[in-house]
């Protein structure tokens, strides 16, 4: 008989973006462990599940630096020494938990209060803006199978799905044929308001070209117009006040709206009060029409990492446990003011990579403290790294749940083994935390 | 009078929290009593006498003054929930001094980190210095901000200072902010707070406003496009009585919370 090389896994969930979509196929070679082929899936989440292959910059065993080299020792070593770095710590900070799945992150919320660290995700730097704006004024939500079956006026403000969630449009946004769109694209207007004329833009039915950093007048310049004033100035951050009154028609007499927002709106200047005005006006177009809004995860799971560390502690990022409960003050308690005034003496980051997207002056006084990585493969952070713990791929080579960009829970899938010695996020987080009791007299 | 001092003898290496220092707390203490209160150094439980040296003692709340010296711009939540009675910080403090005062007075003579004076109900709080970002503001996610009390900064505040204040016309409570310059979203989601300007503000001010009212003597970078443009007065009067005498261009708004308005902003002619 012959040995079967390769097995084809069905309806597999991408772990890339938050988008989440749960209908790839994947080739996998038994033999070798490898992905061969990939089917439905777009080219960021092929390229994901391609660099889960063993290679170079994959790490198979636990490393750990001596005087500026490293050296690959065993599991308990490793623990011991991430576990002596944490403890002797007075400030640590646990940071990242967006692209590893919700039992990690649980974890990861435990070793948080056993420690009295200081815990953070990735929302700190993308959406945690939408969250603050949310806890001021609310937000009108819903799942993404609404937008799909019901909207037929789409906007997309400060976010570009064309590239950063390639399959959005065709799964829930734009020329996907739902219950009431059987028409697919032509049943639906597609606005797009963005600094730049995007690819998302091009194929849009109306582009509105705002000013950088000026969406939060051009916001107050449509409520104030839908609230019946006429405004005095002619022009709002590059948009003329005609435009403002036709764009506030058409939105009016949407039969169903969405506005799906990314991070042109929540890290441009205002950051969190261009959010809080873009959801205020959502509630007063629902005196007019039936309308919506829904933020545009970048990370697989970083909405499951909100969710998560929100069930543990009650707050959705930025929570210090010094005092022993978790407090909650963004700017006060988020990773990258901390790093930048100094005031951490240790870091451990799981399935992240702070170094690429942190100010410089952060990162740098990151490296200058004791860092422990939990990754996969190499990557900015781990280069730096006092002890590398190395990590199978969640979603790929491990189960686990996530969150998509609607908070919709859906089971990842384990499509082949991980290399070499490598844990799930989970395990490791596990394993550090038994060791930290231990050595802590618990 | 009562007076206690308080020295920094070193310097922490992580910000201090120092809410037990308030003159409710020291009230009827000795300064080896006082020594004993408990801080946070990072996560470490510490006493005040580690990183403090005291002397005096308290008797009367109302008496009662405490004189901070050194460099305290790490020590957070100084004068925390204070109710009455007198703190003097003779140097630049850190995050949340102030915060959720109920009375008494606080004076800082050097600049004041973040969220400064935030959810205040009552009393004074003086910094002669620069301010932080969200003076006299709401916490997170909380709809009600400063109620009462006025804090004045000589220098400039940052960002979205005073976010949700809150007055009240029954019982006569008009939280007020005085200051030299403002960064931007001065006076945000306002619901009845006065704010007067020495100087000039950033983008956004007054963006949602209910009511209250703002009284800008230098220049705005912009004013919304939410608000209109009523005319011209030679006299302000403010909510607590005051009058503030000059040519100013009032305008009513915000315009996009509602079509009628009693909020209004004053800009220098």
């Amino acid at each position: 008989m012959v040995e079967k090389k390769i097995k084809t896994f069905y309806d597999v969930v991408c772990p890339f973006c938050g988008t989440l979509c749960d209908d790839l196929e994947v080739d996998i070679d038994v033999k070798e462990n490898k992905v061969i082929e990939m089917r439905n899936s777009c080219q960021i989440g092929t390229k994901k599940f391609f660099s889960s292959n063993p290679g170079s910059h994959r790490y198979l065993k636990p490393r750990i630096k001596d005087n500026g080299s490293y050296r690959e020792v065993s599991w308990d070593e490793a623990l011991d020494k991430a576990a002596d770095i944490l403890i002797k710590a007075k400030r640590p900070l646990l940071y990242g938990f967006s692209s590893t799945e919700c039992d990690a992150q649980s974890r990861g919320v435990e070793l948080a209060e056993i420690l009295g660290a200081i815990l953070d995700n990735t929302a700190s730097v993308c959406h945690g803006p939408s969250l603050l704006a949310i806890q001021d004024v609310g937000a009108p939500l819903s799942t993404l199978g609404e937008y799909k079956n019901r909207a037929d006026l789409v906007i997309f403000w400060g976010s570009n799905p064309v590239h950063a969630h390639p399959r959005h449009l065709g799964r829930y946004s734009e020329f996907v044929r739902g219950y009431f769109r059987t028409d697919g694209r032509n049943d639906r207007f597609i606005i797009v308001v963005d600094p730049r004329n995007t690819h998302t833009a091009q194929i849009a039915d109306l582009y509105i070209r705002v000013n950088p950093n000026e969406d939060y007048e051009l916001l107050n310049a449509i409520r104030a117009t839908l609230r019946g004033t006429e405004i005095d100035e002619k022009e709002v951050s590059g948009v003329s006040k005609e435009q403002i009154q036709e764009l506030v028609k058409i939105l009016r007499e949407a039969k169903f709206g969405v506005i799906f927002f990314g991070m042109g709106l929540t890290q441009t200047l205002a950051h969190h009060r261009n959010i809080d005005t873009a959801i205020c006006l959502v509630r007063e177009l629902n005196d007019y029409t039936k309308f919506l809004l829904c933020p545009m995860r970048g990370h697989y799971n970083v909405a499951g990492a909100n969710q998560v560390f929100t069930w543990n502690t009650g707050y959705a990022y930025s929570i210090d446990f010094s005092r022993g409960y978790a407090r909650y003050n963004p700017g006060e308690f988020s990773s990258v003011d901390l790093l930048m005034k100094d005031e951490v003496d240790a870091s451990l980051i799981v399935a992240s990579d702070p170094a690429s997207n942190f100010p410089a002056a952060s990162v740098k006084n990151m490296f200058k403290h004791p860092l422990i990585s939990i990754e996969p493969h190499e990557t900015p952070t781990s280069a730096f790294a006092d002890v590398i713990l190395p990590a199978a791929f969640a979603g790929i080579e491990c189960e686990g749940t996530a969150y998509r960009m609607d908070k919709v829970p859906i089971r990842l899938r384990k499509v082949k083994d991980a290399p070499g010695e490598c844990l799930s996020d989970k395990e490791i987080l596990e394993r550090l935390i038994e060791k930290v009791k231990h050595k802590l007299g618990d | 009078m009562a007076e206690i001092k308080l020295k920094l003898k070193k310097k922490p290496s992580f910000p201090l929290e120092v809410d037990s220092i308030t003159p409710d707390n020291f009230v009827g203490k000795t300064a080896a009593e006082i020594k004993k209160l408990e801080i946070y150094h990072g996560k470490d439980l510490v006493k005040l006498g580690d990183f403090f040296d005291v002397s005096g003692k308290s008797t009367d709340l109302k008496e009662t003054t405490i004189i901070i010296d050194g460099d305290v711009s790490r020590a957070k939540r100084v004068g925390e929930n204070m109710t009455g009675g007198e703190i003097i910080i003779n140097s630049d403090v850190g995050m949340h001094v102030g915060n959720q005062m109920k009375g008494g007075k606080i004076t800082v003579n050097g600049n004041a980190d973040d969220w400064a004076g935030a959810m205040m109900e009552g009393g004074e709080l003086i910094i002669n210095g620069d301010a932080g970002h969200y003076i006299g503001s709401a916490y997170r996610g909380f709809w009600q901000g400063m109620k009462s009390g006025i804090i004045r900064v000589k220098g400039k505040v940052g960002n979205e200072s005073m976010l949700w204040a809150k007055s009240s016309k029954p019982s006569n409570k008009w939280p007020t902010l005085y200051c030299g310059s403002a960064g931007a979203f001065l006076g945000i989601h306002n619901h009845g707070g006065t704010i007067v300007v020495e100087g000039d503000v950033d983008r956004c001010t007054g963006a949602d406003q209910a009511w209250g009212t703002i009284v800008i003597k230098g220049k705005i970078s912009r004013i919304l496009p939410s608000y209109k443009k009523m005319g011209q007065v030679d006299e302000v009067e403010l909510p607590n009585g005051e009058k503030i005498v000059g040519k100013f261009i009032e305008y009513s708004g915000d315009h996009s919370v509602n079509k009628e308005t009693n909020g209004r902003i004053y800009i220098a002619v």
